[in-house]
C-alpha cells in the first residue's frame, strides 16, 4: 500500500507538508528539481541577467540595425534577431513568461480539478452526474483548437491563453481526484467523523482534502509542461501576446524571419532546448511524485 | 448483456456531449464581440450591400433562431457557407479531411510499432545502463514542441541535405486517378515522410512507456515464472508470453491517441504546408472566417468524441484482462 | 504639474516658468502615431520607430501605438475625426498604372467624407487640376497637369511619403530563358506578360509559382484577392490590357475609335473562342458589362459605372457611351472588366437574382473564359493548375501554369531551391536572404522592381497641429528617407516624395523628389520660421494659435 495515500490520523498541516515533500530520493526527480531551481532563479532575476531589454531594437554606432549578428559578434552571446534584438536576453526573459504561464495554469488546473473531484466524489448523486458529464464535455473539446480560438478572438494576452487551457485541462485531475475521494469516503475514520456529527464541510476540509493534495500536486506538475508547450504552439501560430517575449514567440519570429534558410541554428535551437529542458524537468519531477505516491507504477 | 446496456448508456451520454460541444461552439463564435462580417465588408460597400451580406449569412436573425437553424442544418450535414470563400464549408472540409487522417494514422502506426517494440525491449533490459540512458530521452521527446521538431527536421533534411521536399502532399501538377493511387505513389510518400516522422517521434513515448510498464507487470505473473522454469530462453519469454499479454491495454490507448494527434496536427500541418484540417482551422481563425473555423473545429471534435467512445468500448471488452493484472 | 499647466494656459504668465523659450504659447499635445505590429509589418514598424525618434528631436511628444490592421482600419478609416498620424500604404496594381486613381481618389475633396481621402485634404486649387486632367485626352497636356498636382502635394505635404518598395521576385534561369521574362513597369517580373512570354528551355515546361495567400475564388465577377487576380487575368480576356510599358493596349479588341469625347467604338478580334469552343461575340461583351453593373457584382460595379450606354453595331463592334468624359477609361474600365460567356453566366445570374447571394458567392467547378490559359483543377490549400490555351491569339510558350499555395517564406525559398517551384512570385521574407540564397545556388535570378505602390505616413488634416502645412513640412523634413530605406526596408525601396511612382516614368515628377531637403536642422528652421516655440525642447503652437480639438 502506498505510504502517502494511506492516512490514518489526519492532521492538516502535516499532510500538506507530506504533499509538497520533494521526491529527493529519485535521481530523475533530483535532476528535474535542479533544472527547476535554475529556471526559477533565471526567471526571477531576468533583469539582472539579461544584458538588454528583450524587445529593444539595437543599432550599431553608424545607425545601422544590429540585425542578424552571429553569436559573439558585438558582445551578443547568442547573436541578434533579424530585427536587431538580443537573442540571449530573449531566452532569459522567456523563462519568466514560461514560469508565469506554467505556474498559473498548473494552479488553476489543480484547483478547479480538485474542487470538481471533491464535490463529485463526496456528494455523489446528481452533483456527481452533472460534474462528470461536464468532464465528458471537456474531454470532447479538442484542446489545442479550443485554446487557439479563444486566444485569437479575445485580446491577445498570456492570461487568456492560460484561462482557455484551464477551462479544458481540469478534466483529468477532476476524474482522478473523484475516484480517490470515492475510496476515501468509505474509509473508517471518515465514517466515524460522519457518525459523530461533523459537518460535510469539516469532513471535506479536515479528512479528505489533505489526502488528495499529493494527487493535485502531481497533476499540477504535469500541467506545467502542458501549459508551456501549448503557449509555445499558440505563439508559434501567431495568436500569442505580441508584447510578451516567450520561447514560443521567439520560435515564431525565427521561423518567419527565415532562420532556417539562414542556417541560424543559434536562433531557433536555444528556445527549443529551453522548452525541452523545463518541460522534461516537470516530467521527471512528476515521475518522482508518482513513485512516491504509487510505488507500483514507476520503476 | 449488461455490458451492452452500459455501452448503450455511454453512447447516449456521448451524444449528449456532442450536443454540448456543438452548443459551446455556436456560442463561442457568435458571442465574440464585434461584427463577425467586419473583415469581409469592403470599405467601398454601400449600406445596402452590407445589409445584403449580413442577410445572406442569416446574421440579421435573433440569436435563438440562428441557433436552431444551425442545429437543423447540422443534422442534415450542412455546415453553412464560408465568409471568405463564399462556398459551402462542408465541401472544403470533406476534401481536406483525408489528408489529415492519413497523416494522423500513418504517424501513429509508426509510433506504436516502434513504441511497442522499444518498450518491450526496455522492459527486458530493465536495470541496465541502456535503460537508464533511454528513459530520459523518451521523456524529452514528449517535452519537445512538435512544430520545433518539425522545423529542425525541415532545416536538416530538406533545406540542408535536400533529401525530402519542403511541403505539400505531391509535386506540382501531378494528378492520380484515385486517392489510393496517390497515397501509394512514391511522390506522395516522400512528401509525407517528414511531417509523419515529426508526429511519430513525438507520439512514440506514450506506447513505449505504457508497454514497458505493462511488461514489467506481466513478467511478475505466475505463468511467466512457469515459462522460465520450463527452461525457455529469456527473450522468448518476453516476446511469446510477456508482450502478448501486455499488448492489449497499449492498443486501447491507440484510440485516445488518435484524438490527441489530430490536435497536434494543427501546428505540424502549418510547418509543412500540409493541406489538412488543422491548417484550415488556423487559417480560418486568422481570417475571422467563423463558419469555416466552426466546421473544422466540429469535425475534429467529432473524431475526438468518437475515439473516446471507441476507447471506452475497448476497455469494457478488455475489462477481464485488465482486472486480472 | 497638470494643474500648473492648465493654470498657465489661462493666465499666460506662469507659462514662462516651464517653457523658457516661448511666452504664452499653447503647448502641442502628445501625438499618437499608429503602426501595425512588427510581426505583420516589420518594415513599417521599424520605420515608425525611427520616425518617432526623429520627431522627438524636434521637441514633439510622440507616442507610438501598435495595433493590428483590422483595428487600425477602424480607428482611421471609420473614425475620421479622432486619430493623429498613422502609417499607411497603397499597393501597386496594374490599373494604378494610370495616375488618375491615386491623384484623384486620395486627395480630391469629394472623397474626404467616405472615400479614400481619409486624411481630409481639401484644396480647391488641387481639386480643379485633378478634375481637369481627368477629362484631358491629350497626353502631353494631361502630363503637365499631373506634374502640377504632384508639385502642389509636395508643397502641402498632406502625406509624408516614405518609399516605393522594391519587390523582389526570382526564377530558375536553368528552366526558363531569362530574356523571355518580362519586367512590367511598376509591377515586376511577376506580370501577366511573363506568363505569356516566358520560354522553357529544357524538359520542365511548366511555370510553377507560389503564393502565401490562399486562393479564395476563381470568379470573373468577384475581386477576391491579389493572388486570385493572377488566375482570373489568365483565364479571362479583357478588351484591353495594361502593357509592359504601363499603357493600355487593345487585347480582345482589334481596334478602337473615339467618336467623340464620350463615345468609343471597339471592334473585336476575329476568331476568338471560349475554352468550351463557343465564339466570343459582341453579345458576350455587352453581357459582361451589364453583368458587372447589374447588381450581382458589387465589387466590380464601380469600374463599369461610367458606362451609360452600350450597343452592338454590325457583327463585332461594341459602342460605349460614357456618362462623363474620362481619360483613363481604357485602363480603368476596358482593361479591368473580364469578358465572360453569356451562355454560361446568363442562367446563373437569372437564378441569383431571386436569391440573397450574389455572383460573388458563385464558384464554378470549371471556370470558362477565353484567356491564354484554361482552368484544369483546384486542390484546396495546395495548388491550382491551368494549362496553355493553344488556340489563343497570343498562346503562351509554357505548357502549364501551376500555382502552389505555400504559407510561409521559409518553405517557399526552400522549394525554389529544390525545384519544387521555379518562379518565386510571393516572397514576404528578407530580400537579403533571397539574394544570398541565389548567390549560393547559382541557378536563380533575382529581379527587383520599384513598385507603383508606396508606404507613407498620413496626417489627419482635420486636427491641429496637422492643419498647418508648415508643420507638416517640418515633420516630413525631419526624417532622412535614406534612414528609412536602409534600416527599415533593408535597401529594397526607393525614397519617395510623390504619390506617382518613378516606375510610371511618364507621369512621375522627378524634380519633386530630387529637390526634397531633409534633416533635423531643416525641420527646426521650418518650425522656427513658422513661429513655433520650444523647438528641440517642448514644441508649442505659434503665438495666437491655440489647440482646439473637437472630441
Amino acid at each position: 500500500m502506498p505510504e502517502a495515500a494511506v492516512i490514518r490520523k489526519p492532521r492538516v498541516l502535516s499532510r500538506v507538508f507530506s504533499a509538497v515533500r520533494l521526491p529527493v530520493g529519485d535521481p530523475f526527480a533530483v535532476v528535474g528539481l535542479v533544472i527547476y531551481a535554475l529556471f526559477i532563479v533565471t526567471a526571477l532575476s531576468a533583469p539582472l541577467i539579461a544584458p538588454y531589454d528583450p524587445t529593444e531594437i539595437l543599432y550599431t554606432e553608424n545607425y545601422d540595425l544590429a540585425s542578424d549578428l552571429l553569436p559573439g559578434e558585438e558582445g551578443h552571446v547568442l547573436g541578434t534577431t533579424s530585427l536587431g534584438r538580443d537573442i540571449f536576453s530573449q531566452i532569459v526573459w522567456g523563462a519568466r513568461s514560461a514560469l508565469l504561464v506554467g505556474l498559473t495554469a498548473a494552479f488553476m488546473v489543480a484547483f478547479i480539478g480538485s474542487i470538481v473531484g471533491l464535490l463529485s466524489g463526496y456528494f455523489g448523486g446528481w452533483v456527481d452526474a452533472l460534474l462528470m458529464r461536464l468532464a465528458d464535455v471537456a474531454f470532447g473539446i479538442p484542446f489545442l483548437p479550443f485554446v487557439i480560438v479563444i486566444s485569437a478572438f479575445s485580446e491577445p494576452s498570456i492570461w487568456n491563453t492560460v484561462i482557455a487551457m484551464a477551462l479544458v485541462l481540469w478534466r483529468d485531475t477532476g476524474r482522478v481526484i473523484r475516484s480517490q475521494v470515492l475510496s476515501l469516503r468509505s474509509r473508517g475514520y471518515v465514517e466515524a467523523a460522519r457518525v459523530s456529527g461533523s459537518s460535510d464541510l469539516k469532513i471535506i476540509l479536515r479528512h479528505i482534502t489533505p489526502n488528495i493534495l499529493p494527487l493535485s500536486f502531481l497533476y499540477g506538475s504535469i500541467a506545467i509542461g502542458w501549459a508551456i508547450l501549448t503557449e509555445a504552439s499558440i505563439s508559434f501560430l501567431g495568436f500569442g501576446d505580441p508584447d510578451a517575449i516567450s520561447w514560443g514567440f521567439m520560435l515564431q519570429d525565427a521561423f518567419n524571419s527565415q532562420a532556417l534558410a539562414r542556417q541560424a541554428y543559434h536562433w531557433f535551437i536555444p528556445p527549443g532546448l529551453a522548452i525541452i529542458l523545463v518541460v522534461s524537468a516537470g516530467f521527471f519531477i512528476s515521475r518522482g511524485y508518482e513513485n512516491l505516491l504509487f510505488p507500483k507504477l514507476g520503476r | 448483456m449488461s455490458k451492452f446496456k452500459s455501452f448503450l448508456i455511454r453512447t447516449l451520454q456521448l451524444a449528449l456531449v456532442l450536443w454540448a460541444v456543438v452548443t459551446i461552439l455556436f456560442l463561442m463564435f457568435r458571442l465574440m464581440p464585434g461584427n463577425p462580417l467586419a473583415a469581409y465588408i469592403d470599405p467601398t460597400f454601400t449600406a445596402e450591400q452590407q445589409e445584403a451580406l449580413i442577410r445572406q449569412f442569416g446574421l440579421d436573425q435573433p440569436l435563438w433562431r440562428q441557433y436552431f437553424t444551425y442545429l437543423a442544418n447540422l443534422l442534415q450535414g450542412e455546415l453553412g457557407y464560408s465568409f471568405r470563400y463564399r462556398t459551402p464549408v462542408a465541401d472544403r472540409i470533406w476534401l481536406l479531411l483525408p489528408n489529415t487522417l492519413i497523416l494522423t494514422f500513418s504517424s501513429l502506426i509508426v509510433a506504436y510499432a516502434f513504441g511497442i517494440l522499444a518498450g518491450a525491449w526496455l522492459a527486458w533490459r530493465r536495470g541496465t545502463r541502456t535503460e537508464a540512458a533511454a528513459l530520459p530521452v523518451v521523456l524529452a521527446t514528449r517535452a519537445m514542441p512538435e512544430f520545433w521538431l518539425g522545423m529542425v527536421l525541415l532545416a536538416i533534411f530538406s533545406f540542408s541535405l535536400g533529401w525530402f521536399p519542403a511541403g505539400g502532399t505531391r509535386s506540382a501538377g501531378t494528378s492520380y486517378d484515385s486517392l489510393w493511387a496517390l497515397y501509394t505513389s512514391s511522390n506522395f510518400l516522400s512528401h509525407l515522410f517528414l511531417p509523419m516522422m515529426t508526429l511519430a517521434i513525438y507520439s512514440q513515448g506514450l506506447p513505449l512507456l505504457l508497454m514497458r510498464s505493462n511488461m514489467l507487470d506481466v513478467m511478475k505473473e505466475d505463468f511467466i515464472t512457469m515459462a522460465k522454469i520450463k527452461g525457455l530462453s529469456p527473450f522468448a519469454v518476453v516476446i511469446r508470453h510477456g508482450a502478448r499479454n501486455a499488448l492489449l491495454p497499449v492498443m486501447t490507448s491507440f484510440a485516445i491517441s488518435v484524438g490527441y494527434q489530430l490536435q497536434g496536427n494543427v501546428v505540424v500541418e502549418s510547418v509543412f504546408s500540409w493541406p489538412g484540417l488543422g491548417r484550415e482551422l488556423v487559417n480560418a481563425v486568422a481570417a475571422s472566417d467563423y463558419p469555416l473555423a466552426q466546421g473544422a473545429f466540429l469535425m475534429i471534435a467529432v473524431v475526438v468524441i468518437a475515439m473516446n467512445l471507441l476507447a471506452d468500448l475497448l476497455y469494457s471488452i478488455l475489462d477481464p484482462r485488465i482486472s486480472h493484472a | 504639474m497638470k494643474a500648473i499647466r492648465n493654470l498657465s494656459l489661462g493666465a499666460g504668465i506662469a507659462a514662462s516658468l516651464w517653457a523658457t523659450a516661448s511666452f504664452a504659447q499653447d503647448p502641442i499635445r502628445q501625438i499618437e502615431l499608429l503602426s501595425r505590429p512588427q510581426a505583420a509589418q516589420p518594415a513599417e514598424f521599424q520605420a515608425i520607430q525611427l520616425i518617432a525618434q526623429e520627431w522627438r528631436k524636434l521637441g514633439l511628444d510622440v507616442k507610438v501605438n501598435v495595433m493590428p490592421w483590422s483595428q487600425m482600419a477602424d480607428a482611421v478609416w471609420y473614425n475620421r475625426d479622432t486619430w493623429d498620424v498613422t502609417a499607411w500604404q497603397m499597393t501597386g496594381r496594374p490599373e494604378r498604372s494610370d495616375p488618375d486613381e491615386i491623384i484623384f481618389n486620395l486627395f480630391h475633396s469629394s472623397t474626404a467624407e467616405k472615400g479614400y481621402n481619409f486624411i481630409g485634404y481639401n484644396n480647391p486649387a488641387y481639386d480643379k487640376i485633378v478634375e481637369e486632367q481627368r477629362v484631358t485626352v491629350d497626353p502631353e497636356q494631361r502630363k503637365a497637369l499631373v506634374i502640377e498636382a504632384q508639385e502642389i502635394l509636395a508643397a502641402d505635404q498632406p502625406n509624408m511619403m516614405l518609399v516605393h518598395p522594391q519587390q523582389a521576385f526570382a526564377f530558375d534561369k536553368t528552366v526558363f530563358d531569362p530574356t523571355s521574362v518580362v519586367d512590367q513597369s511598376g509591377i515586376g517580373i511577376r506580370s501577366y506578360w511573363s506568363w505569356l512570354n516566358i520560354t522553357p528551355t529544357g524538359d520542365q515546361k511548366d511555370i510553377i509559382v507560389n503564393s502565401s495567400d490562399n486562393v479564395i475564388a476563381v470568379n470573373p465577377l468577384y475581386i477576391s484577392g491579389v493572388t486570385d487576380n493572377w488566375l482570373t487575368e489568365l483565364i479571362y480576356d479583357r478588351l484591353f490590357r495594361v502593357g509592359a510599358d504601363g499603357l493600355p493596349q487593345p487585347w480582345l479588341a482589334e481596334s478602337f475609335e473615339w467618336r467623340d469625347d464620350t463615345t468609343i467604338a471597339v471592334t473585336l478580334r476575329e476568331g476568338a473562342t471560349f475554352h468550351d469552343g463557343q465564339p466570343v461575340t459582341a453579345e458576350d461583351v455587352v453581357f459582361s458589362y451589364e453583368a458587372t453593373t447589374g447588381g450581382e457584382a458589387p465589387m466590380y460595379a464601380p469600374f463599369g459605372s461610367n458606362v451609360s450606354g452600350i450597343a452592338v453595331e454590325g457583327d463585332n463592334t461594341v459602342v460605349f457611351t460614357l456618362g462623363t468624359q474620362s481619360a483613363s477609361f481604357l485602363t480603368s474600365s476596358l482593361a479591368k472588366i473580364n469578358i465572360i460567356p453569356k451562355h454560361v453566366w446568363d442562367p446563373v445570374l437569372a437564378d441569383l437574382s431571386t436569391k440573397d447571394e450574389n455572383a460573388e458567392s458563385h464558384q464554378e467547378d470549371m471556370p470558362i473564359g477565353s484567356g491564354a490559359f484554361k482552368f484544369v483543377r483546384w486542390l484546396p490549400n495546395e495548388e491550382i493548375v491551368l494549362e496553355a490555351n493553344a488556340d489563343h491569339f497570343n498562346a503562351p510558350k509554357a505548357e502549364r501554369f501551376i500555382l502552389r499555395l505555400v504559407p510561409n517564406a521559409e518553405a517557399a525559398l526552400g522549394m525554389l531551391r529544390s525545384g519544387e517551384i521555379n518562379f518565386l512570385t510571393d516572397f514576404q521574407g528578407d530580400p537579403q536572404v533571397l539574394l544570398d540564397a541565389a548567390e549560393q545556388d547559382g541557378d536563380l535570378e533575382v529581379v527587383s522592381t520599384v513598385d507603383i505602390g508606396f508606404r507613407y505616413v498620413a496626417f489627419n488634416l482635420r486636427r491641429p497641429p496637422f492643419d498647418d502645412p508648415a508643420f507638416r513640412r517640418a515633420l516630413s523634413a525631419a526624417v532622412d528617407r535614406r534612414l528609412i530605406v536602409n534600416a527599415a526596408f533593408k535597401k529594397f525601396a526607393v525614397a519617395s516624395n510623390s504619390v506617382v511612382s518613378p516606375a510610371l516614368e511618364y507621369w512621375h515628377a522627378a524634380d519633386v523628389v530630387d529637390g526634397f531637403q531633409a534633416g533635423t536642422d531643416v525641420a527646426k528652421s521650418i518650425l522656427e520660421e513658422a513661429g513655433y516655440g520650444g523647438v528641440g525642447d517642448k514644441l508649442t503652437y505659434p503665438e495666437g494659435v491655440s489647440e482646439t480639438l473637437a472630441d
